[in-house]
């Protein structure tokens, strides 16, 4: 074991370097591309001067518009742009360390409040997607790996390939189309976390109005998953079949039953389990497209508008939080592997 | 309508006929001639025996190459500009000159047609659908001519009404009869010009020949039935977006776009995944390690979100696009699967032997040991072609992938998106063209796993 801890150590401690590498990385990009954060500000700013002096004309102090003094100000203080880049990042770390994430010129808010208030949309969809991927891939794999090489494995295989080669959001697409009350049916409404009058409905009507809203986008993430997992969860179960001590629970007269739901699932398990940790980074991840296409207010939307809006102090405070989930989740995963497969054992 | 149908099966058979025979058939003779081993290894030939015998897979390949190969010429078949055109003694042929633009990119040969050397007038470029009308209907100008006739006739009139001007009328008097008598010469030799376009129409003089589909994804067509985006109909048998351009040839267009993306940054991300974990697996030792730390930072970026922020200010081409996606993710997956091989297959007697005779470490890795550690290489290429094929389509979906007019599934999927409700077949069209692709390159894929890393399962009953 005291390999092991040594070796989560050294993980949970890379954590840290790999964190700064990658918000160098991407600072130092804002910094150095032109057209990076301050002159996009100002485009941004001449651009709506312009258009609302469209009307009357081109005018004539164009080159005499400018971004305001003290919004100028505060980003350059912000972002210490006034700085070299290893500095000013130092400076910017030093905020982000003391969770002082800046202000977002979008919503007005502090950056931390937004995300956190975000947080907890995109939570629930990606559980609930997650949940639903178990419930549908486990058994799934399971039967196929146990009628291997029947019609209805066949049957089902045709079923998996076509959910590898529909990506989750293209999938609610085509559901939204057929179902969403445009051409087609209307059984599902267009997006949206909730009804407009949430608020005054009563308690049975919320639950209805709130799972009317979670059935599109948990089918997206549920397609996003579901090739990948169901043969995942066959392959483990066959290779686990095919193993020394399942022939030998066979062989000292255990029922076929008992041998494959008692002995080899239980190892079987193990590779999805541990794909937990991952889950979580990914849920994240695939969430810009889904999030957009169902228009779900969570991170992915989040981080999406603030990439069109340029609204850079939110796009580094997404993109600090998705680094630290998946850093995280991905040693999650590590451990949880450890904790169930006693045959792993990191750090050797 | 037959004539269509033939010309398009002709299309395919020819398609299939030149990626299948003529191209391999090349490929031999050019290598045998050039003086390479033409022959297989026994396990190659015996994995590509295998291939062939999974049918899904095989005939998938044989449909998703020929129509690869076949999009490679689209400037030829689905194009707003005629392959050829005549007019009296003046030949172009604008939609081969575009498509060897587009092939050839370091040529640019001009393919503007100017109006005025094609009987019609004007110093822009040609109007070519209605050169093609002219051609089926020669008496075009009949009304044209009448009209100009009658209009000789009333000025004449008014001719008749002025007096002659003498020595006593006055300038202004001069000026108007003078003007009337150039206007009439003027429209008599207009009239003379007509006839003449008439007469080199009628003549056979000139011809023009259309591409099979004649409308191009970058075109704005401008007589709709209605305010675009239109709905499928005859002449449109996928629709129009929302700028007028016709789906159907998007969608032959941005076949092409997204494949050809997709086998660039497979065959990049590829190329540098083998250097790297080649590099790894051979020498081992701290290189290894430091490229594993790496490899770790390196893929815990968060990898969509970075290609957004970055592509939202640089707005990158079909190039930076596809070496931007390589350089963050797509040689990741691949380094760890060879680095295993490299590392195996470093301790066979092979590799021993071939470093006793004096072989140098770069031919070691890339002549000896890669052949042999090319099955992971082989297997996971489709399933990386899916993805990279998805991704492009989501980036473009998102709005931060190739540049705006480029024609491609993902920003066809946003103005299905923007128009959800009126015209679904803004989305179901390029989602059903997007899942038949993927489908058939998953079954590729599928198949080529099979034959190459057969899994072979026993179970006690």
């Amino acid at each position: 074991m005291h390999g092991m801890t040594t070796y989560f150590l050294r993980r949970v401690l890379l954590i840290p370097i790999t964190f700064i590498c990658i918000t160098f990385l991407v600072y130092t990009v804002l910094r150095l591309v032109p057209g990076g954060p301050i002159e996009q500000a100002q485009l941004q700013i001449k651009m709506a001067a312009m258009q609302e002096g469209g009307a009357s004309g081109i005018s004539d102090d164009m080159g005499d518009l400018q971004i305001p003094e003290e919004a100028l100000n505060e980003l350059k203080k912000y972002y210490h742009l006034d700085k070299s880049i290893p500095v000013g990042y130092a400076n910017w770390l030093w905020k982000i360390v003391n969770l002082d994430f800046g202000r977002s010129y979008i919503y007005g808010e502090p950056v931390l409040k937004v995300i956190i208030s975000k947080f907890p949309i995109s939570i629930y969809f990606g559980l609930i997607g997650y949940f639903a991927s178990w419930l549908i891939c486990v058994p799934l794999g399971v039967t196929k790996a146990i009628k291997h090489k029947s019609s209805y494995d066949t049957a089902t295989s045709v079923l998996v390939f076509i959910g590898y080669s529909i990506p989750g959001f293209v999938a609610c697409l085509i559901l939204l189309v057929l179902l969403g009350g445009g051409s087609f049916l209307d059984v599902f409404p267009l997006g949206g976390f909730r009804s407009d009058n949430w608020a005054q409905l009563g308690f049975f009507a919320k639950i209805a109005d709130q799972l009317h809203h979670t059935a599109i986008p948990v089918f997206g993430y549920l397609i996003g998953g579901f090739a990948t997992m169901t043969i995942l969860m066959k392959n483990s179960l066959l290779d686990n079949l095919g193993s020394d001590y399942v022939r030998t629970a066979f062989a000292k007269g255990l029922s076929e039953k008992r041998v494959i739901f008692v002995h080899a699932m239980r190892n079987s398990l193990i590779p999805i389990t541990a794909g937990v940790g991952h889950a979580i980074g990914l849920l994240f991840a695939g969430s810009f497209l889904i999030e957009k296409t169902c228009n779900i207010p969570g991170m992915g939307l989040l981080g999406y508008t603030s990439i069109i809006q340029r609204d850079y102090p939110i796009i580094l405070g997404t993109l600090v939080f998705l680094v630290l989930i998946r850093l995280t989740g991905n040693i999650f995963s590590d451990m949880i592997w450890a904790l169930i497969d006693p045959r792993i054992r990191f750090g050797k | 309508m037959f004539i269509k149908i033939m010309e398009i099966v002709f299309l395919l058979a020819a398609g299939y006929a030149f990626t299948h025979k003529l191209l391999p058939w090349v490929f031999i003779k050019t290598g045998k001639k050039l003086g390479f081993k033409m022959r297989m290894t026994p396990i190659w030939a015996k994995r590509i025996r295998r291939f062939k015998t999974i049918k899904r897979g095989y005939y998938s390949f044989i449909i998703i190459t020929t129509l690869f190969v076949l999009s490679l010429f689209l400037e030829l078949y689905v194009n707003d500009k005629p392959l050829a055109i005549r007019y009296d003694e003046k030949i172009a042929f604008p939609a081969l000159k575009e498509w060897g633009n587009k092939i050839l990119f370091f040529v640019n040969m001009s393919n503007f047609d100017k109006k005025s050397d094609f009987g019609q007038i004007g110093n822009d470029s040609v109007d070519y659908r209605l050169f093609a009308e002219r051609c089926k209907n020669p008496n075009f100008a009949s009304n044209a001519i009448k009209d100009k006739n009658d209009e000789i006739r009333d000025l004449k009139d008014e001719l008749g009404d002025i007096p002659v001007p003498d020595k006593y009328s006055d300038e202004d008097e001069i000026a108007d009869y003078n003007d009337l008598k150039i206007l009439i010469s003027d429209i008599k030799k207009e009239i003379g010009e007509i006839r003449k376009n008439v007469e080199i129409f009628t003549s056979g003089k000139a011809w023009i020949i259309m591409p099979i589909y004649p409308y191009s994804p970058y075109e704005h067509i401008l007589d709709l039935p209605q305010r675009p985006p239109n709905k499928p109909y005859l002449a449109h048998p996928m629709g129009t977006d929302d700028s007028g351009a016709d789906v159907l040839a998007q969608l032959f267009y941005g076949f092409r776009i997204s494949l050809s993306f997709a086998l660039i940054v497979a065959f990049i991300g590829y190329s540098v995944g083998v250097i790297v974990g080649g590099i790894m697996g051979y020498f081992g030792g701290w290189i290894d390690i430091a490229i594993q730390r790496f490899i770790e930072i390196w893929g815990s970026i968060p990898f969509l979100f970075t290609i957004m922020i970055i592509a939202s200010i640089i707005s990158p081409g079909f190039l930076l696009l596809a070496i931007l996606l390589v350089c963050l993710r797509s040689w990741i997956g691949i380094t760890y699967y060879i680095r295993g091989e490299f590392y195996r297959e470093k301790a066979k007697d092979y590799v021993q032997a071939a470093i006793a005779m004096g072989a140098g470490e770069w031919s070691v890795m890339m002549k000896h040991i890669l052949p042999n550690s090319l099955v992971p290489l082989v297997t996971f290429a489709p399933f990386g072609i899916v993805s990279y094929i998805g991704l492009l389509v989501s980036l473009d979906y998102l709005g931060f992938g190739l540049p705006v007019g480029t024609p491609s599934w993902g920003s066809l999927l946003d103005q299905g998106m923007k128009y959800i409700k009126y015209y679904p077949h803004l989305i179901i069209i390029p989602s059903v063209a997007f899942a038949f692709t993927l489908f058939t390159v998953v079954m590729i894929g599928e198949a080529v796993r099979e034959a190459f890393d057969p899994k072979v399962f026993s179970r006690l009953r």
